[in-house]
């Protein structure tokens, strides 16, 4: 009886969610073991290891220090200081596996994508003022945008250059930069309207997690594993370097050629 | 508003964006056996400009006015520009076969020279920006321009600029494949 009551209490919208998620990440643990792709991605599986054990350490502290524990105020951030660290590596793992095999490009992809994640960063620590309690917010955050700003770059990268992504690769991106991106929106209404909305977010917070959650399953469960990729045909570095300056002094043409058209329009109007 | 809380709320959207714009399905790649060299042999449309901007020329039409036969000029000015039109569309087909052995390029090389790729993808910006530019003119009605004995003789230089320059490249892959008969290959089956 006083289990049942004990199960009863904590049904609401948002608990029931939140079991919902670790039952899933659960689940999704369970595929990556399954299909054989713990070897092939352990930092994203570490990931998802950790975030299991992050709601079980929580949902235990909170259960013996109660809500209001500047203790387990410090457990949670702490947890989550670690969670985002390993979501940085199945990022960082995901990008190797994505842009590793062109030599030149990778080269070229990890400077960019580095200034890129800085530079999120830099701008989102700048809001701060020199303020301690908004460089706490504003790391989390930054850290969040500085993770979908370098996915969202990562893909562009690769569609530039015609680049081929696995689906199940293109997949756990997409779930990786959403969940960040929505974590900053929610976070960032939740420090506006902190008051009003906070339970509301809370539950937003789950509910997207939980879309993202569902987007790996489906493409761990379903998506076949990646093939390994022959490496490109390979050329000479003299020739890519001479053939490149030609071909943009070709470029450079036609775009002058279009510019005279333009200019004499210009001119005669 | 704060302007954290903009900031925030402008980049995440940003991001998302981005992130939709990048997973639209991809864009065709390039034609696996085509030879780089044979693309870039290829005869260039650039070289009838002086017969675009000719056909352009409003003297070129201007007498049918003077025999009485206005409706007739415009038609066949009309005429002129939708030709005007598909030039530019040849232009840009150009422009984008070029863009697509660099991109080949650059992939297949074990170094790439960051300062050129963003040259290279600075003017594709510019190109797009203005072909959209010109077409719409275009669809507007050209206006008449006098200085095309200018234009001509500057499009004759960039011809002859293009040319040199088709030869260099041929002369270089040639200099630098001929010790490697591997790269020559792979260039081959591009």
């Amino acid at each position: 009886m006083l289990a049942f009551r004990q199960m009863v209490e904590p049904l609401q919208l948002r608990n029931m969610a939140w079991a919902l998620t670790t039952i899933l990440e659960c689940v999704l643990f369970v595929q990556l073991a399954r299909r054989k792709f713990l070897n092939k991605y352990p930092w994203f599986s570490v990931y998802v290891a950790s975030t299991i054990m992050q709601s079980a350490v929580v949902a235990t502290v909170y259960r013996v220090y109660g809500v209001s524990d500047t203790w387990v105020w410090k457990i949670a951030w702490g947890s989550q200081a670690i969670v985002v660290f390993l979501r940085f590596q199945a990022v960082v793992e995901l990008t190797k596996k994505i842009l590793a095999g062109y030599l030149g490009i990778w080269a070229l992809a990890r400077g960019l994508l580095f200034a890129v994640g800085i530079l999120v960063m830099a701008n989102s620590l700048l809001f701060s003022k020199g303020d301690w309690y908004w460089i706490s917010q504003n790391v989390d955050r930054g850290l969040e945008l500085s993770i979908g700003a370098i996915i969202a770059a990562l893909l562009l990268f690769a569609r530039y250059y015609r680049l081929p992504i696995q689906r199940l690769h293109s997949a756990l991106m997409i779930g990786l930069c959403l969940y960040s991106v929505f974590f900053v929106l929610n976070y960032t209404l939740l420090v506006k309207f902190v008051q009003e909305l906070a339970n509301f977010w809370r539950f937003l917070d789950v509910l997207t997690y939980l879309a993202t959650l569902l987007i790996w399953l489906n493409a761990v469960s379903r998506y076949p594993e990646p093939a390994t990729q022959a490496p490109p045909p390979a050329i000479p570095k003299e020739l890519y370097g001479k053939l490149s300056s030609e071909l943009n002094l070709r470029l450079h043409h036609l775009n002058q050629q279009l510019n005279q058209l333009l200019r004499s329009e210009d001119q005669h109007r | 508003m704060s302007a954290s809380l903009l900031f925030f709320i402008f980049s995440a959207l940003v991001v998302l964006s981005l992130l939709l714009w990048a997973s639209r399905p991809p864009k065709h790649r390039f034609t696996p056996g085509l030879d780089v060299f044979e693309a870039l042999s290829q005869s260039r449309h650039c070289f009838r400009l002086a017969q675009v901007l000719q056909a352009l020329r409003p003297e070129d039409t201007q007498y049918l006015q003077q025999i009485g036969q206005a409706a007739l000029m415009q038609a066949l000015r009309q005429q002129r520009r939708r030709i005007a039109q598909t030039y530019l569309d040849c232009l840009q087909e150009e422009f984008e076969t070029l863009l697509e052995i660099s991109r080949a390029l650059a992939v297949m090389s074990p170094e790439v020279v960051g300062m050129e790729e963003m040259e290279r993808w600075k003017l594709s910006l510019a190109f797009a920006a203005n072909c959209a530019y010109v077409r719409w003119r275009l669809r507007l009605g050209l206006q008449p321009f006098s200085g095309f004995t200018l234009l001509s003789s500057m499009a004759t230089d960039i011809t002859r600029q293009l040319d040199a320059a088709t030869s260099r490249i041929a002369e270089a892959a040639v200099r630098t494949t001929e010790g490697s008969r591997l790269g020559r290959g792979n260039i081959d089956g591009l």
